[in-house]
């Protein structure tokens, strides 16, 4: 039987602060085991919670992001478990009173996702197993990193919404500052909870979470093999149990995860450490005004008023570094559709050959925008423009000195073009009479061979022209 | 009503044990105590719960980082550790 | 002799650093063996603190503290000393810090004679929950000195130090000065940082000092008070300068009774509290009958909040990171049981035990916030009383010190006994005892004085006129 699957997400993201959520210490991925760690984050006794201003600030953002409300009220509370990588044993995350609330996302096909809350709270360190000797070693590095956790109402039924969900949340928490967004790093972790139902009900199933998803694609895998599993369990009578499972990317399946705490009670409690953080309407709408353009409102400009294809949108919008480039282009020269194909076209493929970043690349923005220039004024030839742009990669230049020394410059003057054509006509003398007596296909061959003999300064333009008129 | 089942759960939670006689022991214990904290359930339900004052989020501890502690001065007061970490038992 | 007086006869070369330093070592190595008042005595680091302390003086840059021999409780951090919270757990504890209290004394100069006492994480009234033994009474080493801060309260009355560090949750740093004959002020919530300070009920938990005086009360708060960037909690509304109304005139003031505290004491500690109350009236103070109708609900609610905020503080000793670690386990699980079994006494069991019971899912609400209504009622009770009174006047425990083994084992009688102290701790005020009399036992009687928040002050020099006047017996040779 076909049943409708149900799905809400849980995205953990780490913010970029310059220092943890409730210590000094620094925020930083990688390093030495327990180097950036003090008597806060390690939770000895005696020592309390600072809260930092500039996470409370990001996770505000986040909230503006996803069109949330942004609560003048939120408070801290605490989460109670005992695991070796949580020295408190008790996480601080906020229960009652979230920062953020009310917020929703328009996925692919147009549906509107349903963001319950945004609320902050602190990451747990790591553990690194010894399986030799049996024994597991503590890092709290990670230790009170800090995170915000988006939940969404449970609004998505396919796979796509799902994903397009976690890319949209993932550039715009990105565009905005708020989290780098690297699943596979870690930066940015989705849960995804799954049950499925009888199409036309509207009770749902028992869902199940998934864990440990660490690319768009290993979501739509998990997905794809939990409605399978939950369906088998459905059509034999069975019943699916609440529980939580682990995604293992290499056996492409879930397995039932052992709890953190046999006895699931988390006993939140405000947290008496830190005070409630009361926000004023004048400092959220500070915060409002230093929002960036977000990639969605973007979209909406380079495909509406810049008449940009909308997948050639997206893939400029994929990377924010990469649309802030285009963008300084175009305002230079708005060339929208020549730029694009610039950027999509070679600056991409050599990206991706030498994996140089957009940051890194040895010309400007104002390189590019005059490249399109030139060509949009027939200066160079679209070809030529391509090659430019290989040789500023290369070795970076001025873009009309490189065209003027490499030869691209396209002469617009006739004479001695009437004489190069005649040779080329001769010496194809062959090919013209096949084309004189209808093969029409002939005079791509012939314009080519034009255009070697020509040289690289040749304005294809002309020769079209004037082999037009010869070949009548 | 409190009973010796409800002391394991708790102890569970707690993350203590007790051998048969102290469990008794804890559930008589308990008991009385219950007894004596049940004055508060009849209390009027509509008066708010006690919170702290809230804190302006501009006096909030501004985003700067610090030098973290030296490694060894965090695991000092650990029995057990190796590779610069605290040697935790096979999670189960 | 106050320790202003201390301070003039140290400034003064009348006594050297070293030498006062070595008089307390002597006497707690003669006198503590009797009354076992500290977990670690700092000789060494005394000694050396004194040296220094007495080059600050000789180059006449002395501050307040500078040379003065202080006891610490022992849930107070001290950078490279042993802080045990009088636990199994934390016996080999030693903090790479200092709590902000300890290095405020420290940028004094002051002398750091160690680490008193106490009940194991402060959770008790008799300090006899002491992994390394309870203290006893300066007054009859067969009495409990009261608790949790027993060590600190003792180590005053007996002369073991010029003035103690202590920490007040419930009543600890008053009911044990009462107890041992001495001064406890309990500063309001916020006044003092609690960086340092080992939690125990975090909303509820405060360092205080407990002295020979009121005076010398105020005198080290002046030190330790003050808004640290370490304490979200801590306040920038203590403004310090706290002896300065000592010695004005209070007559004009009007001091409240309050009758539910009077009901639930002995005989011979209302008669005490009321005539003290009588001696401020014959000053020309107004005394005034108020209400505190919630106290009913006070010990409960104590209870459950401070358990609760317990059983999550406590939940960071796993014998991992520091504390006692079990031998016992095979994994982590057992490994966490069996080092918190072994590690924990049987009270602090009990307190986890029923913080986790009013946090459980179901019981939550019934119990917990019920707790945190009955706190925001309690709050108003006093803010009602505060528009009438500029002080209340009750007494500091509802009998005297009791023997040793008397009722330390019925965990409800010894909850119920702190009546009088936890509802200042529910509403976050200030309070202050001192003896106010003896009873038929000759143990000294306790009465406390509860002041408007950071209202400090005034509490202290209403208190300070009541010693001016009241004769303080010695406590027994020891």
């Amino acid at each position: 039987m076909n049943y409708q699957p149900v799905m809400g997400l849980e995205i953990h993201c780490e913010l970029l602060t310059n220092s943890k959520v409730f210590c000094t210490c620094k925020n930083e991925f990688g390093g030495g085991a327990n180097t950036r760690v003090c008597p806060r984050c390690s939770g000895m006794p005696g020592t309390l919670p600072l809260l930092n201003k500039g996470a409370v600030r990001l996770a505000a953002k986040a909230g503006f992001a996803t069109n949330c409300t942004v609560n003048n009220y939120s408070a801290f509370d605490r989460k109670n478990y005992f695991y070796p990588d949580l020295p408190k044993a008790y996480q601080i995350t906020q229960f009652e009173s979230p920062i953020c609330t009310d917020g929703y996302i328009d996925v692919t096909g147009g549906k509107r996702i349903r963001i319950n809350r945004i609320h902050i709270e602190e990451d747990a360190g790591k553990l690194v197993h010894d399986d030799y000797e049996g024994i597991s070693m503590a890092d709290y590095n990670r230790c009170g990193v800090p995170l915000i956790e988006i939940v969404t109402e449970p609004d998505f039924r396919t796979i796509e919404e799902v994903q397009d969900f976690v890319i949209q949340i993932g550039q715009r928490l990105n565009y905005a500052g708020v989290c780098d967004a690297k699943m596979e790093q870690g930066s940015l972790r989705v849960d995804v909870n799954i049950s499925l139902m009888p199409y036309g009900s509207d009770e749902f199933g028992t869902r199940a979470e998934i864990k440990n998803l660490n690319s768009v694609k290993s979501i739509g895998r998990a997905i794809a093999y939990e409605i399978q599993r939950q369906s088998e369990i459905l059509d034999k009578g069975g019943k699916v149990l609440q529980e939580t499972r682990r995604y293992n990317e290499n056996h492409d399946d879930t397995k039932a995860m052992r709890s953190k705490e046999e006895a699931h009670d988390y006993r939140y409690f405000p947290e008496p450490d830190i005070p409630p953080v009361l926000f004023t309407d004048e400092e959220i709408d500070i915060i409002r005004r230093e929002m960036p353009e977000l990639p969605n409102q973007r979209f909406e400009r380079y495909t509406k008023q810049y008449k940009i294809p909308e997948e050639d949108a997206k893939l400029i919008l994929a990377e924010k570094a990469f649309s802030d480039f285009y963008d300084e282009a175009v305002n230079i020269t708005p060339e929208y559709k020549l730029i694009s194909n610039l950027m999509l076209g070679e600056i991409s493929h050599q990206i991706n050959e030498t994996g140089t970043g957009i940051t890194e690349v040895k010309f400007s923005p104002a390189d590019v925008a005059k490249v399109a220039e030139l060509a949009a004024k027939g200066t160079i030839s679209k070809g030529s423009a391509k090659d430019i742009i290989a040789i500023l990669f290369a070795e970076g230049g001025e873009p009309e000195a490189i065209a003027k020394k490499n030869g691209f410059i396209m002469s617009n003057d006739t004479s001695g073009l009437d004489a190069i054509i005649d040779e080329v006509l001769t010496a194809n003398a062959d090919a013209v009479e096949k084309y004189k007596a209808g093969n029409a296909k002939l005079f791509g061959f012939i314009m080519g061979q034009a255009i070697k003999a020509c040289g690289k300064g040749a304005n294809p333009g002309l020769i079209k022209q004037t082999l037009s008129e010869k070949l009548k | 009503m409190f009973d010796e089942k409800q002391t394991a759960h708790l102890a569970d939670l707690s993350k203590l044990e007790f051998t048969p006689d102290e469990l008794s022991k804890m559930t008589k214990d308990m008991t009385d105590i219950i007894a004596l904290m049940d004055k508060v359930c009849d209390f009027d339900p509509a008066i708010k719960p006690y919170t702290l004052d809230s804190v302006d989020y501009e006096d909030l501890r501004k985003d700067n980082y610090k030098d973290s502690y030296p490694n060894e001065k965090i695991l000092e007061n650990a029995n057990n550790t190796k590779n610069d970490s605290f040697v935790v038992p096979k999670v189960v | 002799m106050n320790l202003k007086e201390l301070r003039n006869k140290l400034d003064n070369k009348e006594i050297g650093a070293v030498e006062l330093a070595q008089d307390y070592l002597n006497r707690i190595k003669a006198r503590d063996a009797a009354i076992n008042s500290y977990i670690t005595v700092c000789e060494e680091e005394a000694i050396s603190q004194a040296k220094a302390a007495q080059a600050v003086i000789d180059a006449g840059e002395s501050k307040p503290l500078t040379g003065i021999p202080l006891s610490i409780k022992d849930n107070i951090c001290t950078n490279g000393v042993r802080t045990t919270c009088a636990s199994r757990m934390l016996e080999d504890f030693i903090p790479p810090y200092d709590a902000t209290a300890v290095a405020k004394l420290k940028s004094d100069g002051f002398v750091m004679l160690g680490k008193t006492n106490m009940d194991e994480f402060a959770m008790g009234g008799s300090s006899q929950t002491s992994y390394f033994g309870g203290p006893k009474n300066p007054y009859n080493t067969n009495c409990v000195t009261g608790g949790s801060s027993g060590g600190a309260a003792a180590s005053v009355a007996a002369g073991l130090c010029a003035a103690a560090l202590g920490s007040d949750t419930g009543g600890s740093v008053r009911q044990p000065s009462a107890f041992c004959g001495v001064t406890g002020l309990k500063p309001t919530y916020g006044a003092v940082s609690r960086w340092g300070l080992i939690a125990f009920a975090s909303s509820l938990d405060q360092i205080g000092v407990i002295g020979n005086s009121a005076f010398d009360t105020g005198y080290v708060l002046n030190t330790i008070h003050g808004y640290d960037e370490n304490d979200a909690t801590s306040s920038g509304l203590s403004q310090g300068n706290y002896t300065e109304l000592v010695g004005s005139d209070i007559s004009k003031l009007k001091i409240g009774l309050t009758k539910e505290f009077l009901d639930g004491s002995s005989e011979e500690v209302r008669a005490a509290v009321l005539s003290a109350a009588d001696f401020y009236k014959s000053l020309g103070c107004e005394i005034i009958e108020c209400s505190l109708p919630s106290l009913e609900y006070a010990v409960s609610a104590y209870y459950l909040i401070s358990s609760a905020e317990a059983a999550a503080n406590l939940s960071r000793f796993d014998g991992i990171k520091y504390g006692y670690r079990s031998g016992l386990g095979e994994d982590y699980n057992d490994l966490i049981k069996n080092s918190r079994r072994e590690g924990f006494g049987d009270e602090v069991k009990r307190r986890i035990m029923l913080g986790n019971y009013a946090l459980c899912s179901g019981y939550y609400d019934a119990y917990y916030n019920n707790a945190r209504r009955i706190r925001t009622q309690i709050r108003k009770e006093y803010a009602a009383i505060f528009e009438k009174c500029d002080v209340i006047l009750t007494p500091t425990a509802p009998t005297t010190a009791y023997k040793i083994g008397e009722q330390e084992n019925d965990p409800v009688k010894m909850y119920l006994a702190d009546i009088c102290t936890v509802t200042v701790n529910i509403a976050g005020l200030p309070a202050i005892s001192t003896t106010c009399g003896y009873g038929s036992d000759s143990m000294p009687i306790g009465m406390s004085l509860t002041g408007k928040p950071f209202d400090e002050k005034t509490i202290i020099a209403v208190c300070d006129r009541f010693e001016r006047e009241f004769i303080r017996r010695e406590c027994a040779e020891l």
